[in-house]
């Protein structure tokens, strides 16, 4: 499903603008990396994506609606966003990847099964972890990757990730970028920011942030 | 002497200011500069008190309902600007649900106090609901901005756990549920300490003016202790109502934490 944005401009509370009349299409199937130095506004692009932030002016339209006039439940489980600093609960994984189905504007999904929350940690490459391995005995880049399975649990149609890598050695960075570009093949719109200079595989489209707006390269 | 009270007489409270001059001089002598503060401070007590009794005295010789109310309601008000005050926060509006919510609270527990558990005939006679309430309000006060300054600092620190719960499909109530909770909990812990240490470390003020008065200490006890429970009832309440309302208002309709 596609997502774009129509003339859209944003500033923080007192602070000078960082989208002015922007506008873009992340296309359904696409691999977006979005680029640009830090403070060029990247993160900011995700949080409106997910209606973490609100627009001044513009729309964001997704599957042919504004998002305002979706319920904001409905647009996130679609929309999926993972933040850049890692964020789970101080219990067992099994109670992170579920946490999502606590929530009430989720109630009628089905819960997964242990089956299958063990096979997201195995494709992930999660070894010697189960689920009831305590979180915040996890390593930054073991729990990036529990909250990138615990937001796929949701079968979102767009993902939105917030530098995934940054904080990851190398193996780890490699297990999500080969995740984020088969999900992409599968038909999902996945949009990553990265400050690295190198092009994961699978990447189709590159945006950065110039002049208040955003360009593809 | 009348009635076993000692009255103090003018003269006396004038001499009882020499125990400032103490303080002023110890100030003096350390450098602690604090003369000025002691001065308008102990003026202030001379002004306000003396005024307050004789706003008192004249509320109770009215006896009216619309008098005592309008007290009550003034107490609240400058409760809610010293409230204001402590909590630094602006960017999210909560006087008028601290107001609100304060103002119904306290009206239902200190009228449950006087007319079901003190048994008077009318629930505003001002001899009982204004002492009463006072109490009330003065207490939660601390424990409301206690409250209020927690769930701010809260949402703002944990900021990234409450996002990520929006962001799977939360919505603000389950979103920071952890985080009034703690609310609550912070603002009532002074009222359950005091509860522990009441008589052991600490002879309570209304207790200690009964007995000065020259009530019966055993009296005094039964009030202190109906006082107490009162005032951690009114502090749950208030603390509980207050930060549902106002954190509320930290989230917009899209499920968005605003407070920054």
């Amino acid at each position: 499903m596609s997502l774009s944005l129509d003339r859209v401009s944003f500033a923080y509370p007192d602070s000078p603008p960082l989208l002015e009349d922007a506008s873009l299409t992340f296309e359904p199937g696409s691999f977006t990396l979005v680029r640009g130095p830090s403070g060029a506004g990247k993160s900011t692009l995700l949080r409106l994506l997910c209606r973490l932030e609100e627009a001044q002016s513009g729309h964001i339209i997704f599957n042919d609606q504004p998002i305002e006039d979706i319920a904001p439940a409905d647009l996130r489980r679609s929309v999926a966003y993972v933040q850049q600093m890692p964020t789970l609960l101080p219990t067992s994984i099994r109670d992170n990847l579920l946490l999502p189905f606590t929530f009430k504007a989720n109630e009628g999904l089905e819960q997964p099964s242990n089956e299958t929350l063990a096979g997201y940690l195995d494709s992930f490459l999660m070894s010697g972890i189960t689920l009831h391995t305590e979180a915040d005995t996890l390593s930054v880049g073991q729990a990036q990757r529990v909250c990138l399975i615990r937001s796929l649990l949701l079968h979102p149609r767009v993902l939105l990730m917030d530098e995934p890598t940054a904080s990851l050695d190398a193996k780890s960075a490699q297990v999500v970028l080969d995740k984020a570009a088969e999900l992409s093949v599968s038909g999902m719109t996945v949009v990553m920011i990265s400050h690295s200079e190198e092009t994961p595989e699978g990447v189709t489209d590159t945006v950065s942030i110039k002049d208040l707006k955003l360009e593809r390269a | 002497m009348t009635n076993g009270i000692v009255e103090i007489t003018t003269w006396q409270l004038i001499a009882c200011t020499g125990l400032v001059v103490v303080a002023g001089i110890t100030s003096m002598i350390q450098k602690l500069d604090l003369g000025r503060d002691l001065f308008v401070g102990t003026v202030r007590t001379f002004v306000q008190l003396f005024l307050m009794g004789y706003v008192l005295k004249f509320v109770f010789e009215m006896n009216t309902i619309w008098i005592v109310m309008t007290m009550f309601v003034c107490m609240v008000a400058a409760a809610v600007h010293i409230i204001r005050g402590r909590v630094k926060e602006r960017s999210v509006k909560f006087i008028v649900p601290t107001f609100i919510s304060m103002l119904l609270s306290y009206a239902v527990v200190s009228s449950v106090v006087t007319s079901i558990i003190l048994g008077v005939d009318d629930w505003w006679t001002p001899q009982y609901f204004i002492p009463l309430s006072g109490m009330i309000v003065g207490n939660s006060m601390t424990a409301i901005s206690i409250s209020l300054e927690r769930l701010f600092s809260d949402l703002k620190t944990r900021r990234s756990e409450v996002e990520m719960m929006l962001a799977l499909g939360a919505d603000y109530r389950e979103a920071s549920q952890d985080i009034q909770r703690g609310a609550i909990k912070a603002g009532m812990i002074p009222a359950i300490n005091s509860l522990m240490g009441v008589g052991l470390v600490s002879l309570p003020g209304m207790m200690t003016g009964q007995i000065l008065s020259g009530t019966d200490p055993t009296i005094a006890v039964r009030y202190q202790i109906v006082v107490m429970l009162m005032l951690v009832g009114s502090t749950a309440m208030g603390a509980l109502i207050v930060t549902r309302l106002v954190r509320r208002r930290c989230f917009s309709p899209a499920q968005r934490l605003i407070v920054r």
